[in-house]
């Protein structure tokens, strides 16, 4: 099963019916509203910021089907329904605005749902949901079957600071996906809530209630609607279209939104962590989400030890210290550890987040039990984005020919550069797989990324170990060949030294056919590429284009070299 | 560099079995203090070897200002129960000594070949040349 374990969706179906009136009358509902992009890890996201929080699914909280729910595709639908027991909100839980939404800080008794949800990366905003159902009729149906609004009256989830119901300013958003409705059509829409008769005024802007209905209907993978409203020339709406029933309606209270607003991501918070801003970016920089992602799915906390084998430009460890970890972290590369300058290095991007700089050796990670001393289990946590070959070659120790090894003179010894020479992607698997499993912590987790084309069966392909487990596989696409996987395993079995060369054996399920689909990745790329048509006038053009900077650069040499020596030759003449 | 880091180290010079712990020769040592944290210090402290951490406090001792806290002579990282007990000063300390003191510019001597690994910008090069391995 693609997702792994712990699939959200379906889990705890006690409730058959997608009413939700009939749900539970003791249950505090959430509708949980996923971005509409790198669909594959929401489930896993979610289920990791729930463990993350020491929030038990099955004990503290329960999956609910959606409405109009199909096992087939509810995984591509952006929305997850969680319910809590109603005795445990104002206890173990809370979901007033007053807890600082400071991932730092944190009440040790009481979980706040907002700032515990806010972590993912991925969730668009949360809501307190007071009425579900296939259409608006049966929304509005389950809200007057229900007590979200009684509840809401007494206030006693508030919190204390919290003003009363009848001088609470609001406003309602509609929210329909996949099609745009008129001003009228909003309007007539939001009518439909008048019963509920809210006694505080309507406030457009900082309402103290932002309530949220939302008319979902079925999306393709980029977001738009399967059947659009309106057609693409003329903007006419098509009626087989509009005339269809809707897959679900929705109406709820927006939480957090004090301190988040609507949409929980538009904020400033992802735009701090934003690569952009970072001072030293190198070629194989990870995009920032996609390591704040990452962080989530390896549990990392403060006070975890983090380690990445393949550190690069440390773009994933700066994520990781962001969440409060030790960091440490080792490349082969010692330009990239280096950095380009005293301003552009690695230690001046941390410095630059406030954060201490990292543990960095250069050292193989190949031969990691030569480097480092036997040493009890270490890690929480290993995140890291190999090198595969594409933007940057992996590189081992040794020499590139074999057999030919020339002694280095003593004088050039400590200037030398020892050469490297290429290290299979089949082999940097396996060696990763086997430094986590002998260096993480039972229960810790390595979160990786690898490259795959279209051929690629996680079933079958994915790298293995004996005392690894897969617990989550996220699929991306990256353009029509090419899609990277972010893998998550977790250690459930102690490391034998006496069996590594069996562990290595039996990485790849398939042998060399696995490994050979990971490997070799950029000549399958250029092989592709050469096959598309214009490929050769597009190389013909890239090469002029390299002749024309060469024959510049070695230009503005020339003038240089002449420029200086004339001031000489002027100098030498005073 | 860390301490922490330089007590996992070794080297790995070819057919040399006794290359840990590595000696420090320090040319630029640089400290920071950062407030301790008991509970990963002490999560922490039965994988480290403790002989070796005060070898190599010792080693950069001449090089910090103000001089690094003394470490206690005996104390068995393996005991949890022990470690429980130790007092907040010492468990200060022994954070200072793991955490706040990097070396900068320097070597790392191999105890059995004497090969000198070196330490620039705070980043070991453990990497051996072509004509080592």
């Amino acid at each position: 099963m693609p997702h792994g374990s712990g699939s959200a969706v379906g889990a705890d179906d006690n409730h058959a019916s997608n009413n939700m009136s009939s749900s539970n009358a003791e249950e505090y509902v959430l509708l949980i509203e996923f971005v509409h992009k790198h669909l594959d890890f929401h489930n896993a996201e979610l289920l990791s910021t729930l463990e993350l929080n020491g929030i038990i699914q099955g004990t503290d909280c329960h999956f609910r089907p959606l409405p109009n729910a199909n096992p087939l595709s509810d995984s591509t639908r952006p929305f997850y329904i969680l319910s809590l027991p109603w005795s445990s909100i104002g206890c173990k839980f809370s979901v007033s605005d007053e807890h600082d939404i400071d991932e730092s800080k944190g009440n040790a008794k009481q979980i706040n749902l907002v700032s515990a949800l806010a972590r993912c990366t991925l969730i668009r905003s949360v809501v307190e949901l007071w009425g579900t159902g296939r259409t608006m009729d049966e929304c509005v149906e389950s809200i007057q079957n229900g007590n979200a609004l009684r509840r809401h009256q007494e206030g006693k989830h508030l919190g204390s600071d919290a003003k009363v119901f009848k001088e609470r300013s609001w406003k309602i958003t509609v929210h329909t996906l996949g099609g745009t409705y008129t001003r009228e059509e909003h309007s007539e829409m939001r009518s439909k809530f008048s019963f509920l008769e809210l006694p505080g005024r309507v406030k457009m802007r900082d309402p103290d209630d932002e309530y949220l209905f939302v008319r979902e209907v079925e999306l393709d993978s980029q977001g738009g609607a399967v059947y659009p409203r309106h057609s693409g020339v003329n903007r006419e709406i098509i009626p087989e279209h509009d005339a269809r029933p809707s897959l679900a309606c929705y109406f709820g209270r927006i939480l957090g939104n004090s301190k988040l607003g609507r949409n929980w991501r538009g904020s400033n918070r992802l735009e701090q962590y934003s690569l952009k801003k970072r001072a030293y970016l190198g070629p194989t920089s990870m995009d920032s989400e996609l390591s704040l992602i990452m962080t989530n799915l390896a549990l990392i906390r403060k006070g975890s030890m983090v380690f990445d084998p393949f550190v690069g430009t440390a773009s994933i460890l700066l994520t990781a210290a962001l969440r409060g970890a030790y960091v440490f972290g080792t490349d082969i590369d010692l330009r990239v550890l280096r950095g380009r300058s005293e301003d552009e290095n690695i230690a001046s991007n941390f410095k630059q987040y406030g954060l201490r700089p990292p543990e960095l050796v250069r050292c193989d990670n190949a031969i990691y039990h030569r480097h480092f001393r036997d040493h009890l289990p270490m890690f929480d946590a290993i995140v890291t984005d190999p090198p595969y070959g594409i933007r940057a070659g992996a590189k081992k120790s040794g020499a590139r020919k074999e057999g030919e090894v020339r002694p280095i003179l003593d004088e050039h010894r400590y200037d030398h550069v020892a050469q490297t020479r290429p290290y299979a992607v089949s082999d940097v698997m396996a060696d990763l797989l086997n430094v986590a499993a002998m260096t993480l912590k039972m229960g810790g987790r390595l979160v990786y990324v690898i490259p795959s084309m279209l051929d690629f069966d996680e079933e079958q392909d994915l790298p293995r170990h004996d005392c690894l487990r897969i617990v989550y596989v996220c699929f991306q696409p990256l353009g029509t060949e090419l899609g990277r996987r972010t893998v998550t395993m977790e250690k459930i079995k102690e490391y034998d030294e006496s069996k590594r060369s069996l562990y290595l054996k039996d990485v790849w399920l398939n042998g060399s056919e696995s490994a050979e689909k990971v490997a070799n990745i950029r000549d399958r790329l250029l092989e592709a590429a050469k096959k598309k048509p214009g490929y050769e006038e597009k190389a013909a053009i890239r090469k002029q284009k390299r002749r024309a900077t060469k024959e510049a650069k070695k230009k503005a040499k020339r003038v240089a070299g002449a420029q200086s020596a004339n001031s000489a030759s002027q100098a030498g003449d005073e | 560099m860390r301490l922490l880091t330089h007590n996992f180290l070794k080297s790995n010079v070819r057919g040399t079995e006794n290359g840990y712990p590595l000696t420090i020769e320090a040319t630029t040592v640089r400290c920071e203090e950062s407030p301790a944290d008991r509970e990963f210090v002490l999560g922490l402290l039965p994988k480290v070897n403790y002989p070796a951490l005060q070898a190599a406090a010792r080693q950069l001792n001449p090089h910090c200002d103000p001089p690094l806290p003394d470490l206690p002579e005996d104390l068995d990282p393996s005991d949890a129960g022990g470690n429980e007990r130790l007092d907040d000063a010492t468990v200060g300390a022994l954070h200072r000594v793991l955490f706040d003191v990097y070396l900068v510019e320097g070597w790392l001597v191999c105890p059995d070949t004497g090969r000198k690994f070196p330490v620039k910008d705070g980043i070991p090069n453990m990497i051996l040349h072509e004509d080592e391995i």
